[in-house]
């Protein structure tokens, strides 16, 4: 059956993480009678095996909702939902849902309150002109302040404290009210079902068996199976092979028209042709003289680390498990690099440390490929000192997102990090510990908000690298959890950089050099050297770590060679458990990459780095 | 040095010279049972000391009865019951002579000299033991008295291995010990008198508190009580006991394995000074005739059966293992069941780590033909490592080598 247009509604849901999207999504599929009640699990959009360990929600998922409101018997609506991620490094997934919407469900935990995320999707919801619907949930909890936080969000969106619609999609009380308020207040799409087709890809896929899936939104127009498409960024002309819906499970359907959603196979071979962002019209000779939908920005990566296989002979294996990954999931890069270290490998970027756990997660899961992989950097960008870019006529810049490439420093002009816009929303009372610690992270206030007289809203200027690295511990453990952050994308500024190496055993292991502001290199190197003698274990002789600064050393340990690993008492019980031991450390040598002569367990490429950072008290 | 490259690949398991089937065979009889449990042990045993004395005979009547039924058992059901299935070719359907008897504990002298004589005569009437067969039994130093002892001897016990642990007092202390720095000595001059002619003295080191000169003190100590034979442990720390719990909670410090390793240099010093041979990792000996040879059995990969509570017994690449609840192992026996609570017939691989593993803990290693293959290039990185090297044909580790053995069998075990 297809509506009309009057009769849809396009809604997405943000929030924080954990402020219950997913399971509000649940509630919404069970009032609207769509999953088979032995079939229901908590968070069932939450497809992927990892999103469903974890808990999160990586990717966006969504569903189609046939939904008579209450008391209207006639009625039918058709209600499109859109559940996102509500994690930082995923911001870009809820930026496309908000663009195929026009209202958003904003939740708020009502224990919590508003959290760095919930300002932040509030203010893209707004940037893209959708009606809000402000609910809190989890009112079921002995801990949920409902009044005090519906006067918060009242107070910063606008409008009423009893406006805010109060639920808990853990029993489903009030999400039928939720479902009347969006039908009552989200427009209904606009577009000209008359006019060309026009449909913004807001998501492709590869599927093993049936090639590239295409998600989509009909902004105008129609399609349906059998028409010829042509896709115009990237000139991809084919005949649709199947059309289908979500409700929840994919569903043919005839045809969808004008702000409808759904997905489409075409024979497109290569997911690159199917890019997200770009726009699907039918094929024919007045396709060129189509106007493209705004398109995305395409997310781009932030956090780098290079991926080596413990067993080089993994090298090709590993080369194709990324490029499949990849096909899913266009927001990570990478390319080959060499290690004297370790040997052959890929530097990879990614949306930021969570997604760089994911991909190496999914990486060992589901291709078996054990790694090292090195700790996470930024990409610097290296001002050259007398070489000109022949294109501009001005000084050479060079991008350097691996440590060991950085040129040597006779060579350097300036440095320039990568910062973000960060922001921090915090109860009053931590706002001198929030400063004191992004001042600590040479971070520049940019403004401070009080949103209420209890929630303050902190913007500062700070490096990425900082960030990276236990920033967020950091923030949460000095406010016993009660701040949260949010960031994006800032700019490049110069800075007093330099690169600090490591020596083991006297010599340099490139996987472990890193680049760090000049004032911070000599804590820094300290607190790695220290670091690596708790990771390495002994060896048959001792083995100097040194932090270095060119030829300078800052730093200085010694793993101490080991002198006795044998067992006192060995009689005639002690010999099963004895083999099993010996057994077992076998398998933990099997973890170790040998670099020179030493045994270098897996995790200290990664654990090496991480909390590095000055202290904050 | 070429390793053994007969033409039969595993001629050192079957055709050994004195390892395996070729040391002997050895009887292990389990008392488990303490006056207190010593708050590093994790052997099978459960203090009786709280309980009533008549309770404790009548528990130790049953527990007596139920040794010597286990025992006529499984002698009467045969070796091969005990073999691995297809290794039962290997194993006679006669029980070989026997070579050793070790009655340990726990501590085995609470049971009294009257019940380990009747334990031994039980023996004595179901197998076939050597005349110049190692009789040892373990002992608590606070259960010796020249009696216990003459009963032992008259009953063919000729050698008593007695927990001293320590000299210094504070140390007795820390590790729970009910008797004072004295009483072994005591105890050795009394097993003297009883007719017993050797004695071992079991000693600990690396106790927290004890100093350096704790524990010189504690080795000249055994140099004049004039035992013929030494062990001395390292202190392991084993989960479930107190002093695992201890320190799990930060209330007792982790051992520091460079402190064990500058003690034990402390007592092949001050040991090889007195005239004693260092043989295995723990243990001397006033010359090699004074060796414990049940000891060297479990060394030298050797055949021994189980018998008891918390038990463990060896055939032809099976190893099996009773319970270790006292409870349960008098029901077991009393209702006619097997007392076994496990067991594991392991691969050839498996069998050449255990012979490395083992074998490589006596000072003079493996003989060539005991010895199973090893890629010869592990073998040359850790003769290059100096972990292990050979001497008249015959692999053993070096003396640094010796107290990196998990590496060195890390290395040559495929
Ligand atoms: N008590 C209570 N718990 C809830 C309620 N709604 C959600 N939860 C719980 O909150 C946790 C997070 O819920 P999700 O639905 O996964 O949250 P989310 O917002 O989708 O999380 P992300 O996708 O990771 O951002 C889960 O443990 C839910 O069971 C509620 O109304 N009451
Ligand atoms: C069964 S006991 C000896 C006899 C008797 N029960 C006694 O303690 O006097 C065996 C010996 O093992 C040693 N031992 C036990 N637990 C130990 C541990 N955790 N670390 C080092 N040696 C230990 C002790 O030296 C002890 O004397
Ligand atoms: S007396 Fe011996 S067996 Fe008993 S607990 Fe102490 S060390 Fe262990
Ligand atoms: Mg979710």
């Amino acid at each position: 059956m297809t509506y009309p247009i009057d009769r849809i509604r396009n809604f997405c849901i943000v929030a924080h993480v954990d402020h219950g999207k997913s399971t509000l999504a649940d509630r919404m599929l069970q009032l609207t009678e769509l999953v088979d009640p032995r079939k229901m699990r908590e968070q069932y959009l939450d497809k992927m095996d990892i999103e469903r360990e974890r808990g999160i929600t990586i990717k966006a998922q969504a569903a189609r909702l046939p939904y008579k409101p209450l008391g209207d018997v006639d009625d039918e609506y058709l209600l499109n939902l859109i559940d996102t991620p509500g994690h930082v490094d995923f911001s870009y997934e809820v930026s496309r849902a908000l663009n195929a919407c026009e209202g958003a469900v904003l939740l708020v935990d009502a224990a919590q309150g508003m959290e760095a995320q919930t300002i932040a999707n509030l203010y893209l919801a707004l940037e893209a002109d959708l009606e809000i619907i402000p609910v809190l949930n989890k009112i079921d909890l002995p801990a949920a302040r409902p009044d005090e936080i519906a006067r918060e969000i009242a107070a910063i969106i606008g409008g009423e404290p009893d406006d805010v619609l109060r639920i808990s999609a853990k029993t489903g009380d009030g999400v039928a009210a939720v479902l009347d308020s969006i039908v009552d207040r989200v427009p209904a799409p606009s577009g000209n079902p008359d006019g060309p087709t026009r449909a913004l890809i807001f998501d492709s896929i590869y599927d093993a068996y049936r090639g590239t899936l295409v998600y989509f939104r009909v902004v105008d127009g129609s399609v349906k199976p059998g028409d010829r498409i042509r896709l115009l960024a990237t000139g991809f002309e084919g005949e649709i092979d199947d059309l289908a819906v979500n409700s929840p499970e994919e569903t043919p359907i005839a045809a969808l028209g004008v702000g409808e959603v759904g997905v489409l196979s075409a024979a497109i071979k290569e997911i690159s042709q199917a890019k997200v962002g770009d726009t699907i019209t039918l094929a024919g000779k007045n396709a060129r003289e189509v106007e493209p939908l705004p398109g995305y920005r395409e997310p781009l990566p932030m956090v780098f680390s290079g991926l080596y296989p413990m067993d080089s002979d993994d090298f090709p294996d590993l080369r194709e498990a990324l490029d499949r990954l990849r096909l899913n999931d266009a927001s990570f890069t990478y390319e080959p690099e060499t290690s004297a270290a370790l040997g052959f490998g890929f530097r990879c970027g990614f949306l930021g440390l969570l997604h760089l756990e994911i991909i190496t997660e999914r990486l060992d899961r589901e291709f078996n490929i054990p790694l090292v992989t090195t700790a996470p950097s930024v990409r610097y960008q290296v001002t050259l000192e007398q070489a000109i870019d022949p294109d501009t006529g001005e000084p050479k810049v060079v991008e350097v997102s691996n440590p060991q490439d950085l040129p040597d420093p006779g060579q350097i002009a300036s440095i320039s990090e990568p910062t973000v816009k960060a922001m921090i929303l915090t109860p009053a009372a931590y706002v001198g510990a929030v400063m004191q610690l992004c001042e600590g992270r040479r971070g520049t206030m940019i403004a401070m908000d009080y949103l209420t007289e209890e929630r303050v809203e902190l913007r500062y200027q700070l490096p990425l690298a900082g960030i990276i690295t236990d920033f967020f511990d950091q923030l949460k453990s000095m406010t016993r959890g009660y701040a949260s952050l949010d960031y994006e994308r800032g700019d490049y500024v110069v800075a007093n950089l330099v690169r600090v190496d490591v020596l083991l055993n006297g010599e340099p292991v490139d996987a472990f050099s890193s680049i760090v502001h000049r004032d911070e290199a000599y804590p820094f190197g300290k607190n790695m050297v220290e670091k690596l003698r708790e990771l390495i274990p002994r060896q048959m002789f001792d083995v100097p770590i040194q932090a270095a600064i060119g030829s300078k050393i800052i730093a200085r340990e010694t793993i101490k060679a080991k002198r006795k690993d044998v067992l006192a008492k060995c009689y005639g019980g002690d010999v099963s458990r004895k083999r099993k031991l010996l057994e077992k450390q076998k398998e933990g040598k099997k973890k170790m990459k040998s670099v020179g002569s030493v045994e270098v367990p897996q995790e200290a490429f990664v654990s090496a780095l991480r909390s590095t950072g000055p202290k904050g008290d | 040095m070429a390793p053994v490259t007969a033409a039969d690949p595993r001629a050192w398991l079957l055709d050994p010279v004195e390892s395996g089937s070729a040391a002997g065979f050895g009887l292990y009889l389990h008392v488990p049972f303490c006056d207190h449990r010593c708050g590093y042990c994790d052997f099978a045993t459960a203090a009786v000391g709280d309980q009533a004395e008549q309770d404790q005979q009548v528990l130790f009547d049953r527990y007596l009865d139920a040794l010597v039924t286990d025992l006529r058992r499984q002698v009467a059901a045969g070796p091969r019951r005990h073999a691995p299935e297809d290794g039962r070719g290997a194993v006679g359907t006669a029980w070989p002579v026997v070579t050793s008897i070790f009655i340990g504990g726990g501590t085995p002298t609470l049971l009294g000299g009257e019940r380990l004589a009747a334990l031994l005569g039980a023996v004595h009437d179901c197998l076939e033991v050597a005349p110049d067969a190692e009789v040892t039994v373990e002992c608590n130093p606070e259960t010796a008295s020249v009696e216990l002892f003459g009963n032992l001897a008259r009953a063919g016990v000729g050698r008593l291995s007695m927990g001293a642990q320590s000299f210094a007092p504070h140390v007795l202390r820390t590790l729970e010990r009910g008797h004072d720095a004295q009483r072994p000595v005591t105890a050795m001059a009394q097993a003297r008198e009883g007719g017993i002619a050797e004695v071992n003295l079991d000693l600990i080191f690396g106790t927290p508190g004890e100093t350096d000169d704790d524990w010189r003190a504690t080795l000249e100590a055994v140099l004049v009580a004039g035992t013929d034979h030494v062990s001395a442990y390292a202190l392991t720390i084993h989960d479930n006991t107190a002093f695992g719990r201890a320190v799990a909670s930060g209330a007792m410090p982790q051992v520091d394995e460079d402190l064990q390793r500058d003690r034990f240099d402390v007592a092949r010093e001050v040991l090889g000074a007195g005239g004693f041979e260092h043989y295995e990792v723990s243990n001397w000996s006033l010359g090699p005739a004074r060796r414990s040879r049940h000891n060297l059995l479990y060394w030298r990969h050797g055949d021994y059966l189980a018998v008891g509570v918390g038990a463990h017994g060896h055939l032809a690449g099976r190893r099996w293992w009773t319970t270790r609840s006292t409870a349960r192992y008098l029901d077991a026996i009393g209702a006619g069941d097997s007392p076994i609570a496990g067991s594991e017939v392991l691969t050839d691989e498996e069998r050449a780590e255990e012979r490395l593993l083992l074998g490589l803990r006596v000072r003079e290693g493996l003989h060539p033909n005991d010895l199973p293959p090893i890629e010869p290039l592990a073998l040359e990185e850790a003769m290059d490592a100096g972990l292990v090297e050979t001497s008249c044909g015959r692999l053993r580790c070096t003396e640094a080598g010796w107290f990196l053995l998990d590496e060195a069998v890390s290395r040559l075990a495929l």
